[in-house]
């Protein structure tokens, strides 16, 4: 029985010292964010910063342009979320809940989607937006991102809303309710967990977004949080304490935005697979 | 169920956003690469349709074959580290109980989060010959060994591929882990009374009812090997020379950087004809594994 327990205690500690090992070079980053040139490469590589460097952080935020690039990345991301988990509710909703005959075939053709990388769009979409004359602008990423989220979206709300008892549109009619009160007032707030998963999410992939804002966007004030901190690796060349800022700087968001919601970005895996399989 | 015929006009207004977005930001490029890939074309008015002569030139020109060769190491890589780590892991901590798990979930899940620019950035620094942090600490360890890990054309490929797998890993592996949460514990419970042991009950219970999983991060971890980029262009430019060049490299290039639009379309095609392979290969195989449930 000890012998169990120890061996349990044993199992324990490996797997979290593993963790540990896993998170050290985001705790190197961060420590040598506070670090000069010096100390990271000389005197202290792997040490606990001797001495608190802010003016790295001061460093990367006059010599970057981290407000405006936040400013994008946040405005990009609010409205690619919010378009994409209503217009993928909404579809999951009449394709779930109807007896639509287009139905099948609709639902079918959004779930393609999920399966086509965008490697193999990518360069007609580029083309695309620059004879529609939209290139740089904040509407050349949000419809391409809304549009690469919504068969991801509509696999789960579809999920959940097979789920509910189809009566719920009955007793709506008979009080009254048209479609559109049936759908807000009652069936959303029925979906909400769904819909808050989706949307914390959503809501770091298209933050992190990289290769599709790559292609798409090359004007420096329009730059999303990656291109921004990407633009940097030339500028800062040997300046590594000011890099580790813009890094540490960068990465506050989503890190803090997931430890908040871990539970819900657990949700909507866990849901993706069951349902896919 | 929602009548069609009194709501028609609803359902539309609900189902015709998506359709049409979905149409002109995915479906219609698709089928422009397709088409063009049949083309010479330079991005602009000038489309002359040659037939499979891009697929020609691609299948002979050398720096194809090392782009093709490059993704397989990388997916090999990501398939080892990620899915391996993934299951060894996800299996262990399936075990504890939920408090502690959520502890490790998160710890092994955070790097995914990050931004990619962020996590190759970081790692460019510690794999840096003379001071970055991994040839630092075999200094502290007394070794001589020491490499220019991304500039050495035969580590190259391998480092920035370890990158993506030290990122992504714990994706895997929290879609393995809730999968085997998912599988109901009656199962298991039988099993053991029947007398079964530990590895019986993994092999002959556990692993099939995964296969569904199992699908999933194999597809993720092969065709995310296949179209890998962002690692490269990040760390290295595709170099040292074209050491790390892999098929997505290809198509950027031919097309933003040299201009040639047909050429890389054809090179997008045979990476998706790749993927698309590769899908229909790790489907049959883990098939077999339903049988024996």
């Amino acid at each position: 029985m000890i012998l169990r327990k120890i061996f349990r205690a044993v199992i324990f500690f490996f797997l979290a010292a593993f963790g540990a090992l896993n998170l050290y070079p985001l705790l190197w980053m961060l420590m040598y964010s506070f670090k000069d040139g010096t100390e990271i490469f000389v005197t202290n590589p792997l040490g606990f910063p001797q001495q608190f460097r802010f003016d790295n952080y001061v460093r990367a935020f006059t010599g970057t342009n981290i407000p405006t690039a936040f400013a994008n990345s946040a405005l990009v991301t609010v409205f690619s979320v919010i378009g994409a988990v209503f217009l993928a509710s909404t579809f999951a909703y009449a394709v779930a809940r109807s007896d639509w005959k287009w139905r099948g075939p609709a639902r079918m053709f959004v779930m393609m989607g999920m399966f086509i990388p965008l490697q193999i769009i990518i360069i007609p979409l580029a083309i695309l937006v620059r004879d529609l004359k939209l290139s740089n602008t904040y509407p050349s990423l949000i419809v391409p991102y809304i549009a690469f989220n919504i068969p991801f979206a509509t696999m789960i709300f579809y999920g959940y809303l097979r789920t509910l008892p189809f009566e719920l549109e009955e007793s709506a009619t008979i009080d009254g309710a048209t479609f559109y009160q049936a759908f807000f007032k009652i069936i959303m707030p029925m979906i909400a967990p769904a819909l808050i998963s989706m949307v914390i999410f959503l809501s770091l992939a298209v933050w992190n977004e990289f290769f599709l804002a790559l292609m798409l966007i090359n004007k420096t004030a329009m730059k999303t949080l990656p291109l921004m901190v990407l633009a940097f690796q030339g500028h800062f060349s040997t300046d590594w304490g000011a890099i580790g800022a813009v890094l540490v700087i960068s990465s506050i968001p989503t890190v803090l935005l997931y430890l908040f919601f871990s539970k819900q970005v657990e949700k909507a895996m866990s849901i993706s697979v069951i349902i896919k399989g | 169920m929602i009548n069609a015929k009194t709501h028609r006009g609803a359902i539309l207004s609900f189902t015709l956003p998506t359709l049409v977005v979905f149409s002109v930001v995915v479906f219609y490029p698709l089928l422009q690469t397709l088409f063009r890939s049949l083309c010479d074309w330079n991005g602009l008015f000038k489309i002359k349709f040659i037939g499979l002569k891009n697929f020609a030139n691609l299948f002979g020109e050398d720096l194809f074959y090392r782009s093709l060769v490059n993704g397989l190491w990388f997916a090999g890589v990501l398939v080892l580290v990620q899915i391996g780590l993934g299951s060894l892991l996800a299996f262990k901590i399936s075990e504890l109980r939920e408090k502690r798990q959520r502890f490790f979930i998160v710890t092994y899940f955070l790097p995914v989060v990050l931004s990619v620019v962020v996590v190759c950035q970081l790692w460019v620094s510690i794999l840096e010959p003379e001071s970055g942090l991994i040839n630092q600490i075999f200094k502290v360890l007394g070794l001589p060994f020491r490499q220019h890990w991304l500039t050495n054309p035969k580590t190259t490929i391998f480092a920035t591929a370890f990158v993506n797998a030290w990122q992504f890993w714990g994706y895997e592996f929290l879609i393995l882990l809730t999968s085997i949460k998912a599988i109901p514990s009656d199962y298991l419970d039988a099993a053991r009374i029947d007398g079964a042991g530990v590895w019986r009950v993994r092999w002959h219970i556990q692993l099939p009812l995964l296969s569904e999983a199992y699908k999933i991060v194999f597809t993720m971890a092969i065709a995310g090997g296949l179209s890998a980029f962002s690692q490269m262009y990040i760390m290295t430019s595709g170099g040292p020379g074209t050491a790390s060049y892999t098929l997505t490299y290809m198509m950027i290039r031919s097309s933003f950087y040299i201009g040639e639009y047909g050429y890389a379309c054809a090179a997008g095609v045979v990476l998706v004809a790749q993927c698309l392979l590769a899908t229909i290969l790790i489907n049959r195989f883990l098939n077999k594994n339903d049988g024996a449930l």
